[in-house]
């Protein structure tokens, strides 16, 4: 067995990938708060630290040293279990996305990605179905009528974006010719598939927003009708832990988007010309744009009610989404 | 310009022979057994639709029941009739309820239960409202004094009822405050009972399908992010289905009638701050209007601009706020709230300049207003004005085409002018749903009789034609300010005569009524003569328009539920008081 090849490089890889979505995670919070306040024409946090670049730490320490509350109530091995998956399932998402082309590394050849496993899409698609468990769970435990309809509304809002995200990866699928997310990526070497899957894209991009809580769609968290949602019996570092799966799960999905939708590292016309670690650094750059367009829908729209939601999920973008695998299963056969 | 009492009251005794037992004032004073046929007549034969106001004052050695009916018949608008009712027994004092001639008595027959321990028989949920079920005593009485506040001997006693257990079992029981919580005798938190007055609010068990099952209840308050403060609505659900609604006020209760009683005239002022905080502005107008009447005071024209001005930016601040407010509980994450946060920041920096406060602004005077404004200070008042005009457009850009927004509003919380009159819901609220009802031009005061506005409505009063009627209402008060602007005179004074640290009221009783930003804010003013009120009651239009919640969300989900409830726009200072 090759010790460097075989254990330590994905070990390094792993920690590093790990720590730096932890980081993300956490500066997410922050650039969310930062973004949110220049939109409100406000400052954001600007105490702890320059532009309050300290602010996640401050918050994740105060998160940390608070006292450790479960209430009576609740079913306590699920409760306490259950921030845990929602975290882990995000975290392990990350492995099967390559941040970055194959490169020569202190005198090694290493794969910017965790895994390569060719089933990557299929992975991705169930480790991300897997993290609402923490979300229908949590809100189960804490034997509380607000997180219980939390619960319900994670649970159903799940299903039916699973299947549209389902679908129009299917698509992308059916262009690539591979479930491997570095073939896919690979593919994209003239054109993202933005170009040639502009529906598609448009589908994903809703379905992820959907996928991930995020605004207009954060219905199983509604602040303003269901306190918190699932999350209203939770606190201290259980709460951060929910708190920075959300935004953790941000990162990744965009990342997801970037990979599958805007070409990964890949740039169509520089390409040949730029250092292979400049990859990383525009893989970073697309994904920092889609977290932007997220605060900026957050910041822009309200919330849609979740009857109409589910209405809009079901009898719009799942037949819509059919369509654009119709036609591009069409396109591909017949082109 | 009032009404003719002398025609209602022959025609009342034509109907009813012996119907009006006496006339005290302007106000009639009907039979009290035959009142709710007399209540009905008024209402389907005289076109008295609209009752506003209920409310009691203790005269020692009678009550008196107060109502004020205003018709919404064009012709028939403005001055309404004031009645009342006379209850000579104090031990068993009882009086038919009307509220099911005008549902708008419910909360405020409860609230004179509460207050004054008057029986309304017939009336459907007659419950404590604002104080705790466990109050022992009727507060609003004479007889009756607060325990710590109105003892005659110092040292004040302690209320808990074991002065033989004097030694803290807990902490709750070791903070000196808790000497003014009075509690019933006997009582003993473990196995108190409510008794069978108060059924309770969660139904245990109904039967949905042939199925016997217990409906879920969702306590939503009185700590929510969403109900405006400590208002609680015990809401009961069928899937995310409204099937019933309750409303539960009071947390916030703090007895400000009682206080007012004790405060002098001029003290009273400030106090009105205290209701609707977010235009405290207003509340001091109505406040200020009430007591002039009484006294027959006049204003020195230089101070009625400054009251006018005051008060219509207090109500543009208002419409902003609660659209921001409603976009907030919609999801909006806080923008266009915040937005409408920088407009009131403007305002309250001319409200602090002229008043030296930036939200308890206690800048009303009897008889003219507190400060005057420099010529700079106008200047800065006409561009906020353009400026808000401006910030008026912006939000309807951003806001009124939202897709969105219109799924969310259209249809929610619908209601026909008709019902809500006679739920007593004033405002915007009642205006959107297609009455033009405006008490600045129905029964004009202070000096609107001279401005050039239109009362807008819209027809549905769903909550979007709410947020469109306050869009419009923002205009109009805009196109007020401007006309004020330009013509209030240069100079001038700004209080009639000295500004009197004491007032003395002279005997009498009045109902006086303002068009508040949220609806009709009245104000029931006893007067004995004296440096004090008699009797001072706060007709509070949050709690009043509160009373068609249920009706206007039952069938809603609970999304839809909030929402509604935001765009009644109420506030918990004035619901409880």
């Amino acid at each position: 067995m090759d010790w460097v090849a075989d254990f330590w490089i994905p070990l390094i890889k792993a920690v590093v990938v790990v720590l730096v979505l932890l980081l993300g995670g956490a500066y997410m919070t922050w650039g969310e708060r930062k973004i949110c306040a220049r939109f409100q024409v406000r400052y954001g946090p600007n105490r702890a630290g320059p532009f309050g670049i300290l602010q996640p730490l401050a918050d994740a320490v105060k998160a940390i040293f608070k006292e450790e509350i479960v209430p009576n109530h609740v079913d306590k091995i699920i409760y306490v279990m259950a921030p845990g998956i929602s975290f882990a399932a995000v975290l392990i998402t990350f492995a099967v996305i390559p941040f970055g082309p194959e490169v020569d590394l202190f005198g090694q050849r290493v794969g910017l990605w965790v895994g390569d496993i060719e089933v990557g899409l299929l992975f991705l698609l169930a480790i991300a179905a897997l993290g609402s468990y923490g979300i229908v769970l949590g809100g189960w435990s804490s034997n509380n009528k607000y997180s219980l309809l939390g619960a319900l509304r994670a649970a159903a809002q799940m299903i039916s974006y699973e299947l549209i995200l389902g679908i129009s990866l299917l698509a992308v699928v059916l262009l690539a010719g591979s479930l491997n997310l570095r073939e896919i990526v690979d593919f994209q070497g003239t054109w993202p598939l933005l170009v040639l899957q502009p529906l598609g894209f448009l589908i994903f991009l809703i379905a992820i927003l959907a996928e991930s809580n995020r605004s207009p769609f954060d219905l199983p968290e509604t602040e303003n009708e269901l306190v918190s949602g699932f999350m209203t019996e939770y606190g201290g570092i259980k709460f951060a832990l929910y708190f920075i799966a959300e935004y953790t799960a941000m990162v990744v999905n965009s990342a997801i988007v970037v990979t599958i939708f805007l070409g990964g590292w890949k740039w169509p016309a520089l390409i040949s010309d730029l250092h292979p670690l400049a990859g990383v650094g525009l893989f970073l750059a697309k994904v920092l744009f889609v977290l932007f367009l997220y605060v900026w829908i957050r910041a822009s729209i309200p919330r849609v009610r979740f009857d109409k939601f589910m209405r809009f999920s079901w009898k719009f973008m799942l037949p819509l989404a059919f369509v654009n695998l119709l036609a591009t299963a069409a396109v591909v056969a017949f082109l | 310009m009032a009404i003719d009492l002398g025609a209602v009251e022959a025609q009342l005794s034509t109907a009813f022979p012996g119907a009006v037992v006496e006339r005290e004032g302007d106000w009639l004073v009907l039979d009290r057994d035959r009142l709710p046929s007399i209540a009905t007549y008024l209402r389907d034969e005289m076109g008295f639709d609209f009752l506003t106001h209920v409310s009691a004052s203790d005269y020692a050695d009678h009550l008196d029941v107060v109502y004020n009916v205003y018709s919404t018949r064009p012709e028939l608008q403005g001055p309404g009739l004031s009645f009342k009712v006379r209850v000579p027994d104090r031990v068993d004092a009882r009086v038919p309820t009307v509220t099911t001639i005008w549902k708008s008595a419910n909360f405020q027959e409860r609230e004179v239960w509460d207050m004054f321990g008057i029986h309304f028989d017939g009336h459907p949920d007659l419950r404590r409202i604002l104080l705790w079920e466990g109050f022992e005593g009727h507060p609003l009485r004479k007889d009756w004094h607060e325990p710590y506040y109105e003892e005659d001997n110092k040292p004040f006693g302690s209320r808990w009822p074991y002065p033989e257990n004097p030694r803290p079992r807990s902490a709750e029981q070791r903070v000196h405050w808790r000497a003014n919580v009075q509690y019933p005798q006997g009582f003993d938190p473990e196995d108190w009972d409510l008794g069978a007055d108060y059924p309770p609010l969660f139904a245990p068990k109904v039967e949905i399908n042939g199925i016997d099952t217990e409906p879920v209840y969702l306590n939503v308050g009185p700590h929510h992010p969403s109900t405006h403060g400590v208002f609680r609505m015990v809401v009961g659900l069928q899937g995310e289905t409204v099937t019933n609604l309750t409303p539960v006020v009071g947390h916030l209760h703090r007895n400000h009638e009682k206080i007012g009683e004790r405060n002098l005239w001029n003290g009273n002022i400030p106090y009105t701050d205290r209701l609707d905080y977010i235009s405290p502005m207003y509340n001091e107008f109505a406040y200020v209007v009430a007591v002039e009447r009484m006294l027959g005071k006049e204003v020195p024209e230089r101070a009625e601009y400054l009251r006018v001005i005051m008060g219509e930016l207090a109500r543009v601040v208002n419409h902003l706020l609660t659209i921001g407010f409603q976009f907030n509980e919609l999801g909006a994450m806080m923008t266009p709230m915040i937005y409408a946060f920088t407009e009131r920041e403007h305002v309250l920096d001319l409200f602090e300049e002229a008043s030296g406060a930036r939200m308890m602004h206690n800048y009303y005077r009897i008889g003219g207003v507190y400060g005057d404004v420099s010529d700079e200070w106008l200047a800065r008042c006409r561009k906020v004005v353009s400026r808000l005009d401006r910030k008026i457009d912006e939000f309807e850009t951003l806001l009124t085409d939202n897709e969105i927004f219109i799924s969310r509003s259209r249809g929610v919380g619908a209601m026909s002018w008709q019902e809500m009159v006679n739920y007593g819901v004033t405002g915007p609220v009642l205006r959107s749903a297609g009455l033009s009802y405006d008490i600045r031009r129905v029964e004009p005061y202070s000096i609107y009789e001279s401005f050039d506005f239109e009362v807008p409505t819209y027809e549905t009063g769903d909550v979007y034609d709410r947020y469109r009627q306050r869009i419009a209402e923002a205009r109009q008060s805009i196109k007020i300010l401007k006309q004020a602007l330009n013509r209030i005179p240069a100079t001038g004074a700004i209080m009639d005569g000295k500004n009197a640290w004491n007032v003395k009221v002279p005997d009498g009783e009045l109902y006086s009524r303002v068009e508040h930003p949220k609806g009709e804010l009245g104000f029931y003013l006893v007067s004995d003569g004296g440096t004090n009120p008699y009797r001072y009651h706060v007709r509070s239009e949050c709690l009043i328009n509160l009373a068609a919640l249920e009706a206007m969300s039952v069938g809603h989900l609970l999304a839809d539920a909030i929402v509604i409830l935001g765009s009644i726009d109420i506030t918990l200072g004035e619901v409880d008081r």
